[in-house]
């Protein structure tokens, strides 16, 4: 039986720990999502400034030595151009320009001898014509800016530059024209190389980025872990508190906050721990003053009785040797110690149950002989009507049985009057007894304190002549049997105690018996 | 045995041993009294009682291990004075050979009829003898012999043995057996009968453990076998 359990117990504890593992991801997900944005908003705006300022810097200097060289190439082939060349001495003096090292493709305009605009372009790009220059540019460029001290600008034209993007590749245009009616140049470097350059940048930066992401995730993994095994080691302890396992403690190590819930955590289980313990030890304290001093009370009552027994024959023989004047006196101390033994009796055994010592010696048992016999050694067979079948045989302990019966068909005997009806019932495992009386009943609200201990049906009732035990004992029995006793009234009148106990208790006794010899170990 | 049955009664209560004694001693009996085990047991060397009534809860030796003294050497029938009826009370004092318990407060008019019970069954009833395999009972005497050689039973055990041996074959009931032997009402103590039917066992068989005469009956009770 226990391995059974012990594996069912096993597997549900990795369902539990599968559980909390998913539940945990939530977490976990969470921070990889916060240190991954993190990372991603880092990189990218880093990545982003690096880019822009190289491309900038890149650009900027390509620029400046293609415009540089260009300026230079104006000032050196076209100035020194007539100012209506041909279009041979345009094409040649263009040619020469772009024979740089820079090598850029020049257009060069001007107006020939005849008024007529002349084109001249360098070989070197193919057909670098005026429609690949911007008009803004062209109009930029011819614009005449106003020469003079005050707004101090010395030249009547400048050199202007726009960068293009024609089919996918970036161009630097740029345009100038030559002072005192020369000829205009316009020079289209094409940037590609640059472009390149940044574009691998750009990629290598993107990499980068990717890699920064993949390894916060990872960073944010480790930091989850960190984070959340402590916290799954504390949810795992507070189950097993939960469980009432006091003595749990969780290991405290480091002193970050985890560590301070950790010691919370074992100041408070500690606190529990001392807390349950103190309890339980006065209720013990308390219950093992109640044994004891029934314990105690038996001796001088064993002496008493002993003693009340000869008084009681002395009064039965009716020599009529008693003072009648202490008769009556001695009636009482005899009949008071009867009382005062059931009183001891009943204590006794419900310390036993509150201690968890009661034991069930079981035996076969008639239930019907059984009942005949209760009701017979108590001299109620004349009240009692009895509907039972014999041959109806269970295991169970035939002196608790007996106790049970007693206390049900005294109590229905004396509340109700007789004659009290009582019936059995069987079922395969089960036998009901029925005890019916014939009195008032039981008040409503009386009813669900009928089994509690010293609870007297009603207060103006100065004494009874139960102990008060009778029912809340009865009640003990049947549960430790397994079985049960209700209260109930009866339709035509009268109050129903209906008694259920299994036919067979031996498992039950056996269980018992097995915690006691756990307790012996411990 | 004399026509007044004469008792030891060891208990360490005074007022509990004035009271049984005088309860006692009006019921018809002889009692001698000891305050302790010790004094008990030498009481019990000079004086040879018919019976003992034994207080478990003694000062020095206790009385389970004053039970246990005297069945080493004695047969003698000892009914236990046990202060509580907790179940391993019961229990250890029937496995130390005590033959009944009775349980304070006793009324002096139960433990009368418990001793009385108990001095009966050492009474004769019939003249003639049985035999289970090696075993022989022989109910003139009063005897059982095993192999030839005495047996040395307690009237309790030799009554159970008895009673199971008038109706071989037949599974006898513990609640049977209680009234037979023990005369108890129908709320004797069922262990009663397993604690002396294991001592019985231990003396007449072979191997006490597998019994082959004295077989437990399940569900029921005990049967007496004659082997095959």
């Amino acid at each position: 039986m226990t391995p059974v359990q012990g594996g069912v117990r096993g597997w549900a504890a990795t369902r539990k720990g599968h559980l909390s593992r998913l539940r945990f991801t939530s977490l976990r997900l969470r921070l990889v999502v916060v240190f991954g944005l993190v990372a991603l908003t880092a990189a990218v705006s880093a990545s982003g400034i690096a880019y822009w300022l190289n491309r900038e810097a890149v650009l900027t200097r390509t620029q400046d030595a293609v415009l540089g060289d260009f300026k230079q190439a104006m000032q050196n082939r076209a100035g020194t151009l007539p100012s209506h060349p041909t279009q041979d001495e345009l094409q040649r003096t263009a040619g020469q320009m772009a024979n740089s090292s820079q090598r850029f493709g020049v257009l060069l305009v001007a107006e020939d001898d005849n008024g007529r605009t002349v084109y001249a372009s360098s070989g070197g790009l193919d057909g670098f014509s005026l429609q690949d220059v911007p008009a803004s540019l062209r109009a930029a460029v011819n614009k005449k800016q106003s020469v003079g001290a005050d707004s101090g600008n010395k030249y009547a034209y400048h050199l202007y530059w726009q960068r293009v993007v024609d089919h996918g590749t970036p161009y630097l245009v740029a345009g100038t024209r030559v002072i005192d009616g020369g000829a205009t140049g316009y020079m289209l470097k094409s940037l590609e190389p640059e472009a390149k350059d940044l574009n691998s940048l750009a990629w290598s930066l993107g990499i980068a980025t990717g890699l920064a992401l993949i390894g916060s995730a990872l960073l944010a993994q480790a930091a989850a872990s960190t984070v959340l095994k402590p916290v799954q080691r504390l949810g795992v302890a507070a189950r097993r508190l939960g469980e009432g396992k006091l003595d749990t403690r969780l290991r405290v190590s480091g002193t970050d906050e985890l560590a301070d819930l950790s010691r919370t955590f074992n100041h408070a289980a500690e606190a529990l721990e001392k807390r349950v313990d103190d309890m339980a030890a006065r209720d013990e304290a308390s219950r093992r003053f109640v044994a004891d001093m029934s314990h105690e009370l038996r001796t001088p009552l064993t002496a008493i009785t002993a003693v009340t027994e000869i008084l009681e024959e002395e009064l039965e023989a009716e020599t009529g040797s008693m003072d009648p004047m202490i008769e009556p006196a001695v009636r009482l101390v005899v009949s008071e110690t009867r009382r005062l033994n059931d009183l001891v009796e009943n204590l006794m055994e419900v310390t036993r149950f509150d201690a968890g010592t009661a034991r069930l010696v079981l035996d076969d048992v008639d239930i019907a002989d059984q009942i005949t016999a209760c009701i017979d050694a108590r001299a109620w067979l004349d009240a009692v009507d009895l509907d039972a079948e014999r041959g109806i045989h269970a295991r169970l302990d035939p002196r608790r049985l007996d106790v049970i019966l007693a206390n049900l068909i005294g109590n229905a005997l004396k509340h109700g009057g007789s004659p009290v009806r009582v019936a059995v019932r069987a079922t395969d495992d089960e036998v009901v007894i029925a005890v019916q009386d014939h009195g008032p009943g039981i008040p409503e609200d009386v009813l669900p304190h009928v089994f509690d201990r010293f609870y007297k049906a009603s207060a103006s009732r100065p004494r009874s002549d139960g102990s008060g035990l009778g029912l809340s004992i009865a009640m003990e029995n049947a549960h430790i049997h397994g079985g049960e006793i209700t209260a109930a009234n009866s339709p035509e009148g009268g109050a129903v105690f209906t008694l259920r106990l299994p036919r067979d208790a031996s498992a039950l006794a056996e269980e018992s018996e097995k915690d006691t010899a756990k307790n012996g170990d411990a | 045995m004399s026509p007044v049955p004469s008792l030891l009664l060891i208990e360490d209560d005074d007022a509990i041993r004035t009271a049984l004694e005088l309860s006692l001693t009006r019921q018809g009996h002889r009692v001698a009294t000891a305050a302790t085990g010790e004094d008990g047991l030498k009481l019990l060397r000079e004086q040879r009682p018919d019976l003992i009534v034994l207080d478990v809860m003694l000062p020095g030796i206790d009385g389970f291990e004053v039970c246990r003294r005297i069945r080493r050497t004695d047969q003698l029938p000892i009914i236990l004075l046990t202060a509580r009826s907790d179940d391993i009370d019961v229990v250890v004092g029937l496995e130390s050979g005590a033959d009944d318990y009775v349980v304070k407060p006793v009324q002096g008019r139960v433990l009368d009829a418990r001793i009385r019970a108990v001095l009966r069954r050492g009474e004769r009833e019939s003249n003639d003898s049985a035999s289970f395999g090696s075993l022989v009972i022989d109910r003139a005497a009063m005897t059982v012999t095993k192999n030839g050689e005495d047996l040395q039973l307690t009237p309790t055990e030799l009554r159970l043995l008895l009673e199971l041996s008038r109706r071989p074959g037949q599974a006898l009931s513990r609640q049977q057996l209680l009234r037979l032997v023990w005369e108890h009402d129908y709320l004797g103590d069922s262990r009663l009968v397993d604690a002396c039917v294991q001592r019985l066992r231990a003396k007449v068989e072979d191997v006490p453990s597998s019994p082959t005469l004295i077989r437990t009956v399940r569900g029921v009770g005990y049967r007496l076998d004659t082997p095959q």
